[in-house]
């Protein structure tokens, strides 16, 4: 344990549309594995969509949106700021990105200015499974209570890629995710697509064929008790859309009982390792069995 | 859309696609043939796989979005876009539905981002 971790730290925590709104239980989740490990959160107040995918769709200027939640962050004072989706990383990363160009970040200033707000860039955006995976040891230290559960992945797409701009994992085959569940003593089961998108993002644009995506990784992992994510939009159409997926093809209910317990965050998994009560990581005491 | 110069063909892109997956066709059928028609270039899941893949460098993803914002958006990313203008979240909340759910779960309270925000901040010139 290194001496920041003793005295305990606290990073800037970037809410999004979706885990603010519909995922409490994520962010609870997520609060209560970093306080074992002496991290804090504190949450960007007044953040706005990160731009990305939808906003980016429209306009190029989507960028001034990740600028002003960025300039937020630098105000509180904070050089790291923590996501839960991969969306938001995404999208929070590329700003900062675009904001190294000179010219896009006079004009972010020029558009924030009048919002009393400026933006260097300088912010380290780091999702979940980043931070767990920099903290890897000072976890295993803390697993008090290994897991006997076979757990199929989905890694959080935009977290890793572009890799040339995230700069963490294997932008193809990350493997950190991976390594966070080993810990917790469950066993990884193969099914192919942990790689694959679930799909959810789709459903802004054809709903039929992201239920599509959704069964299919429903239907691959079925063999095993939980199925483990890192991102509210996989959540949303794994979990939360889960019976409009079923509805389309009753048969999978059959194939893969108890479908609607299965889909955990991965905060949810580590909690549990860690010995945190199941209610206080938003599990019923039976959810997980 | 204009086939891009350094695409080479090789359909690797259409291999990683989730959407080509379950029967969709994205980006990427067009990219492997130019004169694909059958295509939309709001079928992706911005999973960023196809331009992580490709072996020339196509940067796939702002091909992409170039050409949305010369087209009609479906439905569902139309209504997305007007919740950001008009309250700055993809998914429209009220504060006083957002307070009591944060309170049940015992997480500080979070105030939603100021009216008029994402307009201005999207306005152009000026």
């Amino acid at each position: 344990m290194n001496a920041d971790m003793m005295q305990g730290e606290t990073l800037a925590y970037y809410p999004g549309c979706l885990v603010l709104q519909r995922m409490p239980e994520y962010e609870a989740a997520t609060r209560a594995v970093l306080r074992e490990l002496g991290i804090e959160l504190e949450i960007v107040q007044q953040a706005a969509c990160c731009g990305a995918p939808v906003v980016e769709s429209f306009t190029a200027d989507w960028v001034y949106l990740a600028a002003y939640n960025l300039a937020l962050v630098e105000r509180m004072g904070h050089d790291t700021v923590v996501t839960l989706c991969g969306s938001c990383t995404n999208a929070l990363t590329r700003g900062a990105r675009a904001l190294e160009d000179p010219g896009v970040r006079a004009e972010a200033n020029r558009r924030l200015e009048p919002w009393g707000l400026a933006v260097t860039g300088e912010i380290a955006v780091k999702h979940l499974v980043r931070l767990l995976a920099e903290r890897e040891e000072d976890l295993r230290a803390r697993i008090v209570r290994p897991l006997s559960l076979r757990v199929a992945l989905t890694n959080p797409c935009q977290v890793f890629r572009p890799g040339e701009v995230m700069g963490f994992d294997d932008s193809m085959e990350p493997q950190s995710l991976r390594r966070l569940v080993e810990l917790t003593g469950a066993d990884v089961v193969e099914y192919g697509g942990e790689n694959e998108c679930c799909g959810a993002t789709l459903y802004l644009a054809d709903r039929k064929l992201s239920l599509a995506a959704g069964r299919r990784k429903l239907e691959a992992t079925r063999g095993a008790d939980v199925l483990l994510h890192g991102c509210g939009n996989c959540q949303l159409l794994l979990r939360h859309f889960q019976h409009l997926i079923v509805r389309d093809e009753p048969g999978l209910r059959q194939r893969a009982p108890n479908l609607r317990q299965r889909a955990l965050f991965l905060p949810q998994l580590v909690g549990l390792a860690l010995g945190l009560p199941a209610e206080a990581l938003g599990l019923r005491e039976d959810a997980w069995r | 859309m204009k086939h891009p110069e350094s695409c080479i063909e090789c359909g690797t892109c259409v291999t990683v696609c989730p959407v080509e997956m379950v029967g969709g066709h994205a980006i990427v059928t067009f990219l492997a043939d130019p004169d694909a028609t059958d295509y939309s270039v709001w079928l992706c899941t911005s999973c960023w796989r196809c331009q992580e893949a490709c072996p020339a460098g196509v940067n796939v993803y702002e091909l992409m979005m170039q050409a949305r914002r010369r087209e009609q958006a479906p439905a569902g990313y139309q209504a997305s876009f007007e919740s950001v203008l008009a309250c700055g979240l993809a998914l429209e909340v009220a504060q006083e539905d957002l307070d009591p759910v944060r309170a049940a779960w015992g997480l500080e309270p979070v105030r939603l981002p100021p009216p008029g925000l994402v307009r201005s901040l999207l306005r152009r010139g000026g």
